[in-house]
């Protein structure tokens, strides 16, 4: 069971720290933003 | 201007333009059934059709920004393109520039598109915030400088600064990202130290498990003091090596005490540490260190003049033109100056003719003819020709760039190093306190029961740590920035927020700061209507003069479209009075009531002559166009405000005659200075800091950027664009500045909740001090106590900016 938290917290950890080293925190404003763009209009004329 | 766009919607009519939302000129171009306001915009509009991007105009303002002039050749230097190009290989290049256009979605869309309108281009990112976009091209196809003009052709200027390197950026992210991690890792480890000190207080014993608990807690805690809370050690002894005792002193004690009491109980089985606490401790602070560190990442508070000069200046050598770096630019240089160009140095103009308009200087848009022979001071841009110059003064010692070489440029530190602010004042107490009562309670053990001493001791540098100080004071300074910003008030850092709500005086700036050249509210109080050729010969009638009203008056015809050159008769300008022309035989007789045959009525003191201009046609008093707020809309109020609790006082580089319309609101005359060099407004806030006064300086133009430097805080007042304003601890916008008395008010409403959390924070100590002088502090009481007044502080700290916050949006007026 310690184990089991314990590698569970130190996995958390892990993915936190790849996190920043991968820069994901470095900007939170646009891709909330970009995925709002709609990809271009010319593509639904096909469906 | 980019700030304002995103929040109001502009009505759109066939009168505006389709691409930037300009209001159209008589002469505008219809393309595809849309109007445009000149034909950069239309040609931006085209391009995009082309490709079919269109979906860039569909978002719910108006996206488009009037394309610029292209003129970033000069990045094909190679000086920049090492500066700027941050990966080269195999042929692809990576640039990040900073684009200070970008407002809205629309323009992330075309961005992040531009790949499909130049095929050199293969991707683009942009990062909104930073208002950065970063692009991947082929060099081999499209040079830095082709790639600059292309976006400058878009309509988004890139900002080229020479003094912000690449280096330093990167250093700041770096940073960033440090404190960052230190908060996640410091986060971890307290969580898990609080879940394996539970069984401690939930008194199950279990002999094994307790001691395998007891070393993971010490691996935690090892990690959490010596990583998490490196800093610390570093700026103590900084500090302590300066002989200076600042808050951080108490805390660092407070955690390296109850570290080793930790390690000694641990390793001795004799019992189960603060390990949780010192962690928890340690998050908090780390939380509050995060949450000071706001930056606002578009704006920038660093600028010095070389932000606004060129960066290569063309010199003529041999007869040949070289490119050079401004750097190298030497008395006697002859230079090449082309039109919109910004002069360098001051000069004397060798060939050609030129109007310099020095607005950047003194913030007095006035275009000002100079002939060969005519010296031209640094900072004025050049309009016209090509003309060629001679330098007569090196680069740092013109008229306005001397004002950097002063000692308050040179010293970074010198606002902060003369400031006790308050928690360090606090701290010395605090920490000065904390010993002698350790002390004493010590030696009261020692004599009468020597077994509690130690335990006594240590529970007191553990438990009276100064929380409110190091908590509530980047939180409540931290909201507290927030909140200003959302009211385009800027603040660079918490430090100066605290100094802002404790200045005494304040200076303020004529001209661009109280008073604006805007001729949005013109009124025209004519007795019938003007037809289009009347308002074309008034326009060619007061193009004659440079009288202040007369270049309004000019300005508003440009702004309705009238705009035309007609030819004049017989013209005389009749000093002080006004100006006389005939137009095909009609007369035409422009200035003062008296002049023009109306009856003077008399009005506000604040609105008389200077602002309203009559007009008599055919000896036939007609009426007049008023200019009714010179003032910015608010100022006057806002004087009356500030000037009950402050000493307020004016400086312009103007003559005394332009500031009639503010006489009024300075009526001791000692208030006012006139025709103050850049030079003479430094000196005057150096006088009043002389007699002991804490002053701000509220400015705009490189002009006050000496003062701004000087003050204890200097706040930059800017319009349109907030990328250019002079070094400065704030950037305020100008529709804001009537609310300033407001930000002060909640300045300090800020300062006070942190000395009411400082007082509650005591009170928690005073508890947690009891049970340490009797030397029975038990880990359990410090594990609650102290997250409880690290999360009290956090609250307090929250709810009260929170509540000053809301009544200040309830009062915030903004003035457009």
């Amino acid at each position: 069971m310690i184990g089991l938290s314990l590698s569970m917290s130190i996995g958390f950890v892990i993915a936190f720290i790849w996190s920043i080293k991968t820069g994901q925190q470095e900007d939170l404003t646009t891709p909330a933003m970009r995925i709002l763009m709609d990809e271009k209009k010319t593509k639904n004329r096909n469906l | 201007m980019n700030l304002i766009a995103a929040t109001q919607k502009p009505i759109i009519t066939d009168s505006h333009c389709f691409h930037c939302g300009e209001l159209n000129q008589a002469n505008s171009i219809i393309y595809q059934k849309h109007s445009f306001c000149c034909s950069g915009c239309q040609q931006v509009y085209q391009l995009l059709s082309d490709h079919s991007l269109e979906d860039y105009y569909a978002c719910d303002v108006v996206p488009g920004r009037s394309p610029h002039e292209q003129r970033f050749g000069f990045l094909d230097h190679l000086i920049f393109r090492e500066k700027l190009i941050t990966f080269s290989k195999g042929g692809i290049s990576k640039v990040t520039f900073n684009l200070p256009g970008i407002h809205c979605r629309s323009c992330l869309y075309l961005l992040e598109n531009l790949h499909k309108l130049n095929a050199a281009i293969l991707k683009t990112n942009l990062n909104f915030t930073k208002k950065e976009l970063s692009v991947w091209f082929e060099e081999s196809e499209i040079s830095l400088g082709e790639l600059a003009n292309f976006l400058a052709s878009l309509g988004y200027e890139p900002f080229i600064d020479s003094e912000e390197s690449k280096t330093s950026r990167h250093q700041n992210l770096k940073e960033e990202n440090a404190l960052f991690m230190k908060l996640g890792i410091a986060g971890f480890c307290a969580g898990n130290a609080m879940l394996f000190s539970f069984p401690e207080y939930l008194g199950i014993e279990d002999g094994e498990l307790k001691h395998l608990f007891g070393y993971l807690n010490l691996f935690l805690g090892t990690i959490a003091v010596f990583y998490a809370g490196s800093d610390y050690f570093k700026n103590v002894w900084s500090h302590l090596k300066l002989k200076k005792i600042t808050i951080e002193l108490p805390i660092l004690l407070g955690i390296l005490v109850g570290y080793s009491r930790s390690v000694y109980e641990i390793l001795t089985h004799t019992g189960a540490g603060y390990i949780d606490s010192v962690s928890g401790l340690l998050f908090f602070l780390l939380i509050g260190k995060w949450f000071q560190q706001k930056s606002f990442d578009f704006l920038s508070f660093e600028r010095k003049y070389t932000s606004y000069f060129p960066l290569t200046i063309t010199k003529i050598v041999q007869g040949l033109e070289v490119l050079a770096p401004l750097q190298e630019i030497a008395v006697g240089d002859h230079l090449v100056i082309r039109n919109q160009e910004i002069i360098p140095a001051d000069a004397i103009l060798y060939r050609g003719q030129s109007h310099i308009d020095y607005s950047f200087v003194t913030g007095e848009s006035e275009k000002i003819k100079i002939q060969v022979g005519d010296s031209i001071y640094a900072g004025g841009k050049h309009t016209g020709e090509i003309v060629e110059i001679v330098i007569i003064k090196e680069l740092k010692q013109s008229y306005l760039t001397q004002l950097w070489e002063e000692q308050v440029f040179k010293d970074p530190l010198h606002k902060t190093e003369n400031w006790e602010n308050f928690a360090n004042k606090v701290g010395i107490y605090f920490t000065f306190g904390l010993m002698s009562l350790a002390l004493v309670v010590g030696i009261y053990w020692l004599i009468n029961d020597p077994n509690k001493w130690q335990n006594s001791v240590v529970s007191i540098l553990v438990i009276a740590c100064p929380c409110a100080l190091a908590i509530s004071y980047p939180f409540t300074l931290g909201h507290g920035m927030r909140w200003l910003a959302k009211f385009n008030f800027f603040i660079k850092d918490t430090q100066s927020l605290e100094r802002l709500a404790q200045i005494d005086t304040i200076v303020f700036d004529k001209t661009g700061t109280l008073t604006l050249s805007n001729n949005e509210g013109a009124k025209e109080h004519f007795i019938r209507p003007l037809t289009h050729d009347e308002w074309s010969n008034l326009y060619s009638l007061v193009q004659q003069s440079t009288h202040p009203i007369a270049r309004q008056t000019k300005k508003w015809i440009q702004n309705i479209g009238f705009a035309q050159m007609t030819k004049a008769e017989m013209f005389s300008e009749i000093s002080g009075k006004g100006l006389e022309a005939y137009f095909n035989g009609i007369q035409y007789r422009v200035g003062s009531a008296p002049f023009t045959g109306h009856s003077s009525k008399t009005k506000n003191m604040y609105q008389i002559s200077e602002s309203q201009l009559y007009l008599q046609m055919n000896h036939e008093p007609l009426g007049y166009i008023e200019f009714p707020w010179e003032n910015r809309p608010g100022v006057e109020w806002m004087l009356r405000q500030l000037q009950s609790n402050y000493n307020v006082y004016l400086l312009s580089g103007d003559k005394k005659e332009h500031a009639t319309h503010l006489l009024d609101w300075f009526p001791a005359l000692e208030s006012c200075r006139f025709e103050c060099s850049p030079m003479d407004k430094m000196n005057f806030i150096k006088s009043l800091q002389g007699q002991g006064k804490k002053v701000a300086m509220i400015g705009d133009g490189l002009n006050d950027a000496g003062a701004i430097k000087q003050a204890h805080i200097g706040i930059a007042v800017s319009d349109d664009h907030m990328h250019f304003t002079p070094a400065s601890d704030a950037i305020l916008q100008g529709s804001s500045l009537a609310n300033l008395p407001k930000f002060l008010y909640f300045a300090q409403d800020g300062l006070k909740l942190i000395k009411l959390s400082f007082i509650i924070s005591l009170i928690y100590n005073a508890i947690g001090l009891s049970f340490a002088i009797q030397g029975n502090l038990s880990p359990l009481i410090a594990a609650i106590l102290m997250p409880l007044n690290s999360i009290s502080m956090l609250l307090i700290a929250n709810a009260g900016m929170n509540y000053h916050g809301k009544s200040l949006k309830r009062q915030y007026k903004s003035y457009n």
